[in-house]
């Protein structure tokens, strides 16, 4: 699903990834770890076509050029990053947000945008799955929302976007346990052989309820080493210095 | 250099001698200076003579007779309306409510012309104002459903200019929502110079809007005045984008405690457009409050300004003034002027003030491509929701709706 040879990023003169190979198939849940300045946001924003980095290398997704596709196109062909701080936009309802995203995606994919009735009965049946209160639905986006509940939010977006490839940009930061249950009970339950999950993190805590089938190690830009779900449980014990 | 304009007081009909010497002194006055330009400090981001000889060849009045002409009522909320045609009041329509409880009639200019304010336009329009209206509620009425005071402008005014005056009297414990709704769409240059006088008395409330209904080649200039007395309320909202040019000018007196005063306003201005708000609240006496919000979003070559004062005296004490502005900057020759002044005289009061200007932000932006929303309407998603957060305070109803949905379509261009 996604191919990563030789990936080199650089921002505002510095160079941060380095040479990143990856390769993620339908199906399977990545991690990557790293240490702060490793590169992982920087992997995350590239993915998700965010503008001024100079990009050096090649990504494939289902055999397509992605950097030759804009954000929104990413988007609508199944890309999906949960952000790891969520913008709060003013003045513009989370409702009307959800539903222009859902619709723009739909017509993307040639597929009959959905009337607001049936949108808000969709909704409602997805917000309540993740302990979302309706409420927030009709407040301005992510404006005075909790950490806890901008996270949640961007796992209700993901489930009402059905992506195939969904990056998860430390979202388990600022999550208390209740939380963080919530969110890895939305995306296992979101799991399936057709799509697949890139999860980045700093700490082992997520992976104990969204069970990784790659662990991978970034580190100044490259990816140092690979392993399965155990290799996060030793980072958690011995720490990166160990390896890196 | 050659002046681009030419009045005559002879072309207004039925005046009285001694109206005429008036008149006639009011229009020497404003020929001592003309049209005021950008070295008065109150017109310093909005050098009216310059923008007029731009655009006008020579302004003339006339003495517009009054006639009948079709237009649009609105049709999403029931309301009263008063229909003006080029000023004059032409037809009423109060079957909602009770009679004898409003008072409706041609403007009186008898007593009206005098020479109080230093201003040439003050002037111009004590000169050559016909038409207009005087409004009074009744004590303890409320209307039942809002005014519309339709303010229809025909399509052969180029190169006129109409003047005229309303007043507006709330009397004790009455209430009034009244809507402003300007509606030309005509292509030719005209200018529209408006003194309005309001009176909230004693636990009264008012809730004055303006809306534009269409782009507009108009210059608008209107002088709002209001004295509110003892527990009163005065609610402004200003949606007037499309015009040409348009400076809201705007007094409030708070003479009597616990008086309420708020402006807020949303503009979209495109091409060369350029308005501007202007106000002076005088907290005149303690314990009221004033509001001001004030936002932009400015496009093209266009230009917006915002000059606020809030003036607190000394027995003014625990006044809650506030005051913000701000912009949104989407070309680099578009232009935003802002100039907030507090005078305060007390020493017990709360008063602020801001006024930020800025470019849309990326990051927004890029959250909501992320999500599969095309980049023309996240920018249309981002400007939408800076605009109408004017809104929100607004209590839920066929108003508010009705305002969003033209705020929308002004921010849509029409």
């Amino acid at each position: 699903m996604l191919n990563i040879k030789n990936l080199e990023a650089t921002i505002d003169n510095k160079h941060i990834l380095k040479g990143l190979n990856l390769n993620i198939k339908p199906g399977e849940v990545h991690a990557i770890m790293g240490p702060n300045g490793s590169g992982k946001s920087t992997l995350a924003n590239v993915l998700s076509g965010k503008n001024g980095y100079e990009i050096k290398g090649d990504i494939k997704y289902n055999g397509e050029s992605l950097s030759e596709l804009s954000t929104e196109e990413r988007a609508q062909k199944g890309v999906f990053l949960a952000f790891q701080y969520p913008l709060e936009i003013p003045g513009v309802n989370t409702n009307t947000f959800l539903r222009t995203s859902l619709n723009s995606v739909r017509k993307a994919q040639g597929e009959k945008e959905l009337d607001t009735l049936t949108f808000l009965k969709l909704i409602k049946e997805k917000a309540s799955e993740l302990g979302i209160d309706e409420k927030f639905l009709s407040r301005q986006l992510n404006v005075g929302f909790s950490g806890g509940e901008k996270k949640k939010n961007e796992i209700l977006q993901m489930k009402l976007l059905q992506p195939k490839l969904s990056i998860l940009d430390e979202t388990d930061s600022g999550l208390d346990i209740d939380a963080l249950r919530i969110v890895a009970d939305g995306v296992n339950s979101y799991k399936n052989k057709e799509n697949a999950f890139l999860i980045i993190t700093h700490y082992q805590r997520l992976l104990d309820y969204i069970k990784p089938d790659y662990v991978h190690v970034l580190s100044e830009g490259k990816i140092i080493k690979t392993g399965n779900a155990d290799l996060g449980v030793q980072l958690e014990k011995t720490g990166y210095s160990n390896i890196v | 250099m050659k002046q681009n304009y030419d009045f005559k007081i002879d072309k207004i009909k039925d005046l009285s001698s001694e109206e005429i010497n008036l008149r006639k002194k009011n229009l020497e006055l404003f020929y001592q200076t003309g049209f005021p330009n950008k070295k008065d400090e109150d017109w310093k981001f909005s050098d009216l003579n310059s923008i007029l000889r731009n655009n006008f060849n020579k302004i003339v009045n006339n003495d517009f007779l009054p006639s009948q002409t079709e237009f649009k009522i609105i049709s999403e909320f029931e309301h009263n309306f008063i229909s003006l045609f080029n000023g004059k009041l032409i037809s009423k329509d109060f079957s909602y409510e009770e009679k004898n409880k409003i008072l409706i009639e041609n403007f009186n200019y008898k007593n009206e012309l005098s020479l109080d304010v230093k201003n040439s336009l003050y002037f111009l329009n004590n000169a050559l104002a016909t038409g207009g209206f005087s409004l009074e509620i009744s004590k303890n009425y409320k209307l039942k459903k809002p005014l519309v005071v339709y303010n229809n402008f025909s399509n052969s005014l180029k190169e006129k200019m109409v003047n005229y005056k309303n007043s507006i009297v709330l009397n004790e414990n009455s209430e009034l929502n009244i809507i402003n709704y300007i509606n030309n769409s005509s292509k030719e240059n005209f200018m529209v110079n408006i003194l309005e006088n309001i009176k909230i008395k004693k636990d009264s409330s008012l809730n004055n809007f303006l809306i534009n209904n269409s782009k507009c080649n108009g210059y608008f200039y209107k002088y709002l005045k209001s004295d509110l007395e003892k527990n009163s309320n005065f609610k402004n909202y200003f949606l007037s984008s499309g015009l040409k040019f348009n400076k809201l000018d705007i007094e409030i007196n708070l003479n009597e405690e616990n008086s309420n005063s708020s402006i807020f306003s949303a503009l979209n201005l495109m091409n060369n457009e350029h308005q501007e708000i202007k106000t002076r609240i005088n907290h005149n006496t303690p314990n009221c409050h004033s509001y001001q919000k004030v936002k932009k979003v400015l496009n093209d070559e266009s230009k917006g300004v915002y000059q606020g004062k809030i003036f607190v005296k000394k027995i003014a004490q625990k006044t809650d003034a506030y005051q913000l502005s701000k912009a949104l900057i989407l070309d680099d020759a578009a232009e935003f002027d802002a100039k907030p002044e507090l005078e305060i005289y007390a020493d017990d009061v709360k008063c602020s003030h801001g006024s930020t200007s800025g470019s849309i932000d990326l990051n927004s932006i890029h959250y909501l491509k992320s999500r599969g929303i095309p980049e023309k309407e996240a920018y249309q998603m981002l400007i939408n929701g800076f605009l109408c957060e004017i809104l929100e305070k607004l209590s839920e109803g066929k108003i508010k709706n009705f305002l969003k949905e033209k705020l929308e379509r002004q921010i849509n261009g029409y």
